[in-house]
């Protein structure tokens, strides 16, 4: 497939959804269903590379695009998925001293304390899928604590879980 | 606010890019918590980034990421973010899905996604937690707890979408002022 037809495809499906995985509807009719360039095993497995490795979900459309057209369609999926995130700057750019005013500094912060509560509830599955023994609960309790005090480094927090894994799988 | 340095921006979310997993989530928690402890960007600014973020389409924290990095360091800063959270971790999504069958069945490589996917966890909940503590003005928590409350239920309980939990909020911040 060419490199500039698979950018298109994949940045008209980023680019019509509001989440990481929300494109993967349209990417699955496009590649799977109409144009058979992929099958249903390596879109899972792109799907699945992309939830194993970190960032953001979305990410699993730079896979997608490697196992379509090797490292030129990696690039066209990455291209795809951070075209629409500039978007933003233009609604920025908008707000301007708008943001100001006392009512709007009012609904921010109204709108950041309702990130809190949703942070948590996102939470909430991911707790379900990663506390699954007495190892993983530790982790957890000792990055809730560290995180919440305000005064580890966060990089020191996951390397710090990263060296409990490697130390559990020792034994 | 203190303003860094672009290679200092560049380098946090190089840094966040590669270490935190599960999704869009962790990653906006873990940067809320290293600009309130760099004192990057004001609450304000991070709760229109974070808002915004929900309108924008695509992938909502790459969208949070151009926001933060533009009121950090204008347009230098929104393309630093979003090419030093995206780079790293594409090239690593690559490598994965060459090696995606020798990573399902690599127990060493499952023990450490499965204890950095629990750290993750604790990230999150705890940067939630500090986020309300740190941004309610002394002895006025109803206002802060109440919204945080009722948007945690209004997602769990109710399984309305972030956008929806996000307008629902605005609402309440509009006719509910700070006092």
């Amino acid at each position: 497939m060419n490199v500039v037809v698979l950018y298109l495809l994949l940045v008209k499906a980023t680019l019509t959804s509001f989440s990481g995985l929300a494109s993967l509807p349209m990417v699955r009719n496009d590649f799977v269903v109409r144009r058979g360039a992929l099958t249903d095993r390596q879109l899972n497995a792109a799907v699945a590379a992309g939830r194993i490795s970190p960032g953001p979900l979305g990410i699993y459309v730079v896979s997608l695009g490697y196992l379509v057209d090797g490292v030129p369609g990696a690039c066209a999926g990455w291209l795809a998925m951070i075209t629409p995130a500039f978007l933003i700057i233009p609604m920025l750019r908008f707000l301007g001293t708008r943001a100001e005013h006392p009512r709007a500094r009012a609904v921010a912060r109204a709108v950041l304390f309702a990130g809190a509560g949703l942070m948590a509830s996102a939470a909430v599955p991911l707790a379900r899928d990663a506390i699954t023994n007495p190892l993983s609960l530790a982790i957890f309790a000792l990055s809730f604590v560290l995180i919440a005090s305000a005064r580890v480094d966060s990089l020191w927090v996951m390397l710090g879980a990263a060296l409990m894994g490697l130390i559990a799988f020792q034994f | 606010m203190a303003r860094p340095r672009l290679a200092a921006v560049t380098r946090l979310f190089l840094r966040v890019g590669v270490t935190v997993f599960g999704g869009g989530d962790p990653t906006i928690a873990i940067l809320q918590r290293e600009f309130y402890r760099r004192e990057w960007l004001s609450p304000e600014k991070f709760a229109i980034a974070f808002g915004l973020a929900r309108l924008t389409p695509g992938t909502n924290v790459l969208a949070f990421c151009a926001a933060t990095g533009w009121y950090i360091l204008g347009l230098r800063g929104a393309l630093a973010a979003v090419l030093a959270i995206t780079i790293p971790a594409s090239v690593l999504v690559v490598w994965l899905t060459r090696a995606y069958d020798l990573t399902t069945r690599y127990p060493l490589a499952q023990s450490i996604a499965n204890a950095l996917l629990a750290a993750a966890v604790g990230t999150m909940i705890g940067a939630a937690l500090l986020l309300v503590r740190t941004q309610s003005k002394p002895g006025r928590w109803i206002r802060p707890v109440t919204i945080s409350a009722g948007a945690f239920l209004l997602a769990f309980v109710a399984k309305l979408t972030p956008l929806q939990v996000i307008g629902a909020a605005a609402m309440v911040g509009f006719f509910w002022k700070d006092s």
